[in-house]
Order: C-alpha cells, then structure tokens, then sequence
C-alpha cells in the first residue's frame, strides 16, 4: 500500500514511522509530526539566548560548559573546546540517524581523560523563531579508567523539531555518570538517539528526565562489549497537558558478567501519555548477567494514560533477569495517612508525588545535579 | 509421588518417542487439496448446512482471500502453502454417527491408545449404553458419579461420538458436535457464532471461519451448575490434512463449566496444520473454566515434522460477575501461536489465565494472553510459566489494557521463566496499556535457571539429575497445576516428565 507523503516528510525527504511498525505502535510519527521542520539558519537575539541558557535546571551548577545555540557550536558562551563532530559515519538504518542526517546535524567530539573534578555540560538552546529543524550530534568518549559526570541539557521557545543524537563510548574501567534532562519548549518535538557502550568494567550512571517537549521520543541502546560492566539507567517522566513521552531502551548484553539496573518513574497529569519500552537482550554465551527493570507510572488525573511494554529476550541460561511494571494512582492509605496529621490534600500529594518520583534522582552521584533535579521537580509540582 | 511416577516414565520410554505417534489405519474421505469458494460449499453441503451458515463461511474465505499471514510472532518455519492441503478429512465409515455401535472399533483402538477413561471406552465400544449399569462400577459401588467425564471426540476434521448426552440432558445442558447443534439448536448458533472471534479478527481465525468442519457445543441454562466436567479429545489422523474445529461454549445467567481439551497427532515427518478457534461466552453471574492439555506431536529432534497451532482463543465475560478463566499445559506443537483472552465487558467480571508451557528440542512457542478490561471493577490475574529446553523458543506474549471506562480495573501478572541448557531462549513482551487512573496493574517477569544449590540439595538426597530437574520443575510450575481439574493434574506431572527427557546432562 502506498501511502502519499506527509508535508513534514516531503520537507525531510524520509518516511515517518507509524504504528503499524512495531517500535512505533503508541507514537505515531507520521501523524504526529505534521509541520514541514527543514534545517534554517536564524540569527539569536543574545538577550533570548542569556535567558535561556539560565533557564537550565542545572545553571547554578558549577560546571564547563559547551553551548549549541539552534544547532550551532558557540564559542563565545563555551568554556570548553571541543573539536568539531563529522557528519554522521555510522551507517544506521535508524530512522531517527536519518532524521539527524538530513538536518545536518553539528556536534562535538570530547574525549574524557584523568578524573574531570568539575561536570560537563552540553547546553542546546533553541530559540523562538520560524518552525525549523535543528539537529546535533555529539561523541564522547571517556578514556580507560578515566572518570567524568556529563550533563546534556535541551531548552527552548517556540515551534521546533530538535534532533538528538549522542553516542557514548566507556573504555576500559572507565565511570562516567551522564544526566540528560529535556525541556525543551511546550510546542516542539524532540526526537533523541543515544547509543552507549561499555567496555570491561566500565561504570555508566545514566539518567533522563522528560518533561517539556510536546512530543518526546527517546531511543537509547546500550550494549555491553566487555565482561563485569555495569549500568545503572534511570529516568523520570514529568508530564502534563497534552504531552507525550515515549521511551525505547534497548540493553544488550554481549558477553558475560555484567549487571544492568534500569529504574522509570513516570507522572503523569491532565491528558498527558507516558510510554515505557525497555528490552534486555541476553546473547547466547553471555552467562552470569544479572538484569533488572522496573518501570513504574502514576496517573494523575482521569484522562492520562500509561503504556509499557518490558520485554525480556533470554538466550542464555545461567543468568538472573527480571522486569516489574506496576500502574495506578496514588495509594489512598497513604494519602490518608498524610491527611490524618493535618498535612492539606494538595501538599499531601505533592509530597508522595515527590517521593515517588525522587527515587529516580536517587541514583545521581553529583549533589549539586539530583539537587537541581529535586528543586525542578517541586517548581513541577507546584506549576500543576 | 507423582514426581516417582514421572521418573518412571521417562525411563520407559525413550528418547525422542512420542507416545502418541500412532497412525490409525482407517480410511478416511478426503475433500480433494486446496482451497476454493467450492471446497467451502463441499464442506458445508457435507454437513447439510443452513443457507446462512454457508454465507457465514463464504463472507469469511472472501476477507481471509484479502489477509496476510501474521509474521509479528517470533517463530520462524518455512511458508505454509494452503493449497496444498486436505480441508475436509473424516473416518468413512462413520459419516454421520447415529447410534454407538455403527463406531469402527479401529477408532476406539485409537482412544483407548489416548487413554480416554476405561467406562466411556465400554460407552464408545457399544458393550452398553449410556445409562446402563457398567460391570465396571461393581468394585467402585455404583453409579459412576464420582469424577466422570463427558467426552466429544474428534477425529480429523468430524466429531465421532459424544458420551453422558442422556444424562446433560437431563439437566438441559446441551453437550454436542457443533454440526449436530447447527441442526438441533440453530438459533443459538446463529446467535453467538462468530460473536466473540468475528470472521474477519485474523488470518487463522478467517481461515478457519470459512473451512471448519466441527468442534463442540455446550450451552448451559440458568442456574445450572453442569454435573460433570465435559471434555473434548482432538486428534489428527490422516495425512496433509489442516484441522480446523471451531469451539463454541456458551454458560447462560448464573451458571457453572468446566471444560477440558486434549489433544494428540501421530508421528509424521511433515507438518501438519491446526487453526482452532474456541469462543466462550459467560452471561450474568456465569462461570466457565477451560483447561487445555496440548499434547500435539512436537516434531523430532531436528525439528521435522510436528504440528503447527495457529489457535484463537477469546473468552467473552459479557455480564456482570461473570468469570472466565483459561487454563493450558502446551507441551506439544513444532510451533504454537495462541493467546486465550478475556473480555472484561460486565461489571465486576474477572478473568483467569494459567498457563505451562514447555518447549524441548526445535520448538517454538509464542503464547499468552489478552485482559482487556472494558468494564467497572473488573480484575485479571496471569501466571504463565514458562520452560525452554533443548535448541527451543519460548515466548510470553500478552496485553493488558483498561479502557478509560474501566474505573478499579485491577490485574496481577506474573510471568516466570526457566532455562534448561544453554542453547534455547526464553522471552517476555508483555503489554501493558492503562487509560484509567484507577487501573491498578501490576506486572512482574523473572527468568532463571534451576540453581546448583537445589540440584545439590536434591541429587545429595540420592535422587539423580534427572529425577532432580522433575522435582523441581514440577515445584516451579505448582502454582498453575493446581488449576487443572483434578483428574487431569497428575497426568499432567506425568507429561511435563516426559516432555523434559533427554533435557539434562
């Protein structure tokens, strides 16, 4: 059956995915992307550009920064130099590479060595002005038995697609604790590719949080290329509105020995949709693995709606591999329990919402980081 | 005990034998290979259908003509050719059953080979009547009222005979091959064929609209709590034949069922082609239970052969209170693609599903279930264990959903795995779609191997490895065991030892 293109994919000259593709079945792309989004340079008003950048959860964090300001390396608000990114060498079918690609995506290239006392953050700032495409593409590397705390950051105002795309590589015995947070602006889609991998015992702490963007699609695959690596993957979900949030995970364990943690909490509020598809692949061999998921969705009012999807792919038998997804609103006995002691509905809410969503930002090393996130959430919280 | 008895049998028999891989030499009319508008009237003509029914199949090889064959599932086996099989198979001698004794005594060789209950034996043997007085009874003191069984055999493509007719009837529960109720009861057909799997819900499910050539009835009254379970044997006989048999249960306001499906096929190198379709459907305060003990030739050690299951189960919970709950021991099979649902439509109906499946050698299984809460205060609950051995796949594949109106929905499920060896794969894609904030669901799946402590702790108790791993297999999967009916549970202890031989070591 042939299809006629969509406006948004005539201007990117690629099909949308739909949902009748299986990865897509609760986002459909090609409906939900209608805006013909092409790659535009556009001139920032610096005093927009300041406001944004501030705007970051993370802006009180003493860190190097490197700033992208729609799509553009700024070297001025940058502390750090970096070499710039190639266009993208890797030759992935991936449609969300692709989307990447015919935006002509900029990025950096950063190789961590030593142990970085201060974090690194990647600022992308998008500012209000016609609807377009803006795309980057980083890679980062972190050196065998180096140590560093990455943090992405994704503001911005007005109609936008912003394309995401970060490929990771852990060396040998290398940490790296990486934070992501998007909030990006109420109309735009962000579509985000990350691909980590970890070579033997190599340490990720990996968080995301998801709340501004419209339309979130997230694809992360992580792979385990050496023995007695360990990943830690969290995330939240703060959505409201009528957004919707969609993340795919994908853990591969290549070879034996090494243990995976991945830990979602969604809330969810208004007519919002939160979606949860985490996949761990045991390869044949890759004996010892220890996995674990665990996605877990609040429903805040009436008409939210949560989606999940864990799935479990086991080719080896000596392994210990779980996954448990729960949904629902919240516990009315510890509602009670709250209001019993005089704590007000509101508030009493509010403090069960933080505390199921804090355990998320638990796993977060750098104070000054789950701090922000904490201080974040609660503005959430007091916004809804 | 029964774990004794499953070490027992696994050392009588050995590996890479099905038990019941017999051929019965009966000769049988056969539809001529291939699918057309005309084999479905031949079908339909054979079993002297109403116009209606005729239509009904017709509309439905039309939409199955526009279908694609499902390939989301993750089993792979070489393209089915449709045209290449029988549609319509059934024993010559018996075109049209009226009284017992007119059954070749080769069939019910066949059914004692299946281990059919030595009374209904007697019964399809014609040494005596429904309702006479058995020898047999003298040393269990009379009348057979103690687990007996009402069994609908099926062979091939027709139903064979049906036993206790007499006494279900007297209770009004009609317990027939679905031919004889398109003749004895159409409006009833007529009004829930097709009510809970449309014609058109999917490939198999077309297909087998259009070319089924029998398969159960069973309505219950009001009120009625059927005295007996009701059973029905498949079993697949003649060559490059599909069987196509088509289930209809029906448990009218405030009334109880359970019911039992078991079937086997001989030994054959090539593939075989089953696509069921079993609809239930529960009314007001109503409650059906159906176990299924799958015991389908599984093809030999490199995968030739076996029985491809393409089923539709779905279960229709449509008043208030009603309970389906859907029981199942897949042990046979080359690949088996079935997902027995439940739809939670009444108020404060629930559904069950328990499941073992168990996979050896090249097969592939991808099953599971479907809770789809439409109603208030509905609630589900899943325990599936699965068991993957030899070269084999295993899949757990499930949905669970709560429409928006499905205020309270509440589900449970638990999907266990475990690993024999290290050359087969187990797997989970479970579902989970909730538009209710007052859904409660809750999902959890863990997969492992039988730890070295529990072998050391059993084989240093003299068991040996594999009388270890039946033990402890059979632990892992109590929880659905005790599901089963008790008459088929320690069968069942007894086929799981079987299936796992020639796992270990």
């Amino acid at each position: 059956m042939i299809v006629p293109r969509t406006a948004a994919e005539e201007a990117l000259g690629l099909s949308l995915p739909h949902r009748r593709m299986e990865d897509w079945k609760w986002t459909d792309l090609r409906r939900m992307v209608q805006a013909p989004y092409v790659r535009m340079p556009v001139t920032a008003k610096q005093a927009d550009v300041d406001r944004l950048v501030r705007s970051s959860p993370f802006a009180a964090v003493k860190a190097q920064r490197i700033v992208f300001v729609n799509g553009e390396l700024d070297a001025s608000r940058s502390s750090l130099a970096s070499s710039p990114s190639q266009a993208l060498a890797v030759a992935d079918d991936d449609v969300l590479l692709q989307i990447n690609r015919k935006l002509e995506a900029r990025g950096a290239t950063l190789r961590l060595e030593g142990n970085a006392s201060l974090p690194v953050e990647i600022v992308h700032v998008v500012t209000d002005d016609v609807p377009r495409g803006v795309a980057t593409h980083h890679r980062i590397e972190v050196a065998d038995g180096a140590s560093a705390t990455l943090i992405e950051t994704y503001v911005g105002e007005g109609d936008y697609l912003s394309s995401a795309v970060v490929e990771v590589a852990l060396g040998e015995g290398a940490r790296l604790d990486r934070i992501k947070a998007e909030r990006e602006s109420v109309r735009a889609t962000h579509l985000a590719f990350v691909k980590v991998s970890l070579a033997k015992g190599a340490i990720l702490r990996d968080f995301t949080l998801s709340s501004g963007a419209a339309l979130n699609r997230q694809d992360g695959s992580y792979i385990f290329e050496g023995k007695r690596a360990d990943a830690r993957i969290s995330g939240a979900y703060l959505l409201g509105g009528k957004q919707h949030a969609d993340t795919k995970l994908v853990v591969d364990h290549t070879v034996p020995s090494c243990t995976s943690r991945e830990l979602f909490k969604v809330a969810m509020d208004g007519q919002s949709r939160g979606i949860f598809q985490g996949k761990a692949i045991v390869r044949p061999g890759a004996q010892k693995t220890d996995g674990k998921q665990s996605s877990h969705a609040l429903l805040l009012s009436e008409e939210a709606e949560f989606d999940a999807k864990p799935e479990l792919e086991i080719y080896a038998d000596d392994v210990v591999c779980g996954h448990g997804a729960t949904s629902g609103d919240l516990n009315h006995d510890h509602l009670f329990y709250l209001r019993s002691r005089g704590i007000p509905e509101k508030e009493a809410k509010s403090l069960l919402i933080a505390a199921f969503v804090g355990e998320a930002f638990d796993g977060i090393e750098h104070e000054g980081v789950r701090e922000a996130l904490t201080a974040y959430a609660e503005g959430w919280l007091a916004r809804r | 005990m029964a774990d004794v008895e499953t070490i027992e049998l696994v050392k009588d028999i050995d590996v890479d034998k099905y038990k019941y891989g017999f051929e019965t030499d009966i000769e049988s009319e056969l539809a001529p290979k291939g699918l057309s508008e005309d084999i479905v009237r031949f079908i339909s003509n054979k079993k002297n259908e109403p116009q209606w029914m005729l239509d009904w199949r017709l509309e439905a090889y039309r939409v199955w003509l526009n279908m694609d064959e499902p390939t989301w599932a993750k089993v792979s086996y070489p393209k089915i050719d449709f045209q290449d099989l029988h549609y319509y198979a059934a024993p010559k001698s018996t075109p049209a059953p009226k009284s017992l004794d007119e059954v070749d005594p080769k069939l019910l060789e066949t059914y004692a080979k299946l281990g059919i209950p030595l009374k209904e034996q007697e019964i399809l043997a014609g040494v005596r009547r429904q309702g006479e007085r058995s020898d047999l009874d003298g040393e269990s003191g009379g009348e057979y009222a103690s687990g007996k069984v009402a069994v609908d055999a099926v062979f091939d493509s027709v139903s064979v005979v049906t036993t206790f007719k007499d006494e279900l009837a007297k209770h009004g529960v009609i317990f027939c091959s679905i031919s004889e109720a398109l003749r004895t009861h159409p409006e009833l057909v007529k009004q829930y064929l097709g009510s809970v799997v449309p014609q058109g819900d999917n490939f198999y499910a077309a297909l087998n609209a259009a070319v089924f050539s029998d398969g159960s009835f069973v309505y219950v009254p009001p009120g009625v709590r059927c005295p007996m379970e009701l059973s029905t044997y498949f079993r697949m006989n003649a060559k490059n034949t599909g069987q196509f048999e088509r289930t209809l249960i029906i448990a009218d306001k405030g009334s109880y069922v359970s019911y039992l499906e078991g079937c086997t096929a001989p030994t054959r190198d090539e593939s075989q082609l089953h696509a069921a379709v079993v609809e239930l459907i529960a009314l007001d305060d109503a409650e059906i239970k159906y176990s299924t003990v799958q015991n389908w030739y599984p093809g030999d050690k490199d995968g030739k052969g076996g029985i491809y299951n393409f089923v539709t189960k779905r279960g229709d919970c449509r008043g208030p209170r009603s309970k389906i709950s859907w029981t199942q021991v897949e042990t046979g099979s080359a690949i088996t693609w079935k997902y027995p649902s439940c739809i939670l439509r009444g108020e404060e109906s629930r559904g069950e599903f328990y499941s073992i499946a168990i996979s050896n050698g090249r097969q592939q299984v991808d099953s599971g279930t479907k809770m789809i809460h439409l109603g208030r205060n509905t609630s589900s609950r899943i325990i599936s264990k699965g068991i993957a051995a030899g070269r084999s796949d295993n899949t757990y594949r499930g949905l669970v959903s709560a429409h928006r109106k499905a205020i309270n929905a509440r589900n449970f499920t638990q999907c266990d795995s475990l690993l024999i060896g290290d050359k087969c794969g187990a797997h989970t894609v479970p579902y989970i779609e909730s538009k209710t904030s007052t859904a409660q669901f809750e999902h959890e799946a863990t997969t492992s191997k039988i730890s070295d402590d529990q072998m050391f702790y059993c084989m240093s108790r003299g068991l040996s490895e594999e009388e270890a791993v039946a033990l402890i297999v059979n632990g892992f999967v109590r929880d659905v065991l005790q599901q089963l009916p008790m008459e088929f549970m320690a069968e069942t202890q007894k086929l799981i030892g079987i299936s796992l031989e020639g796992s270990v070591g």
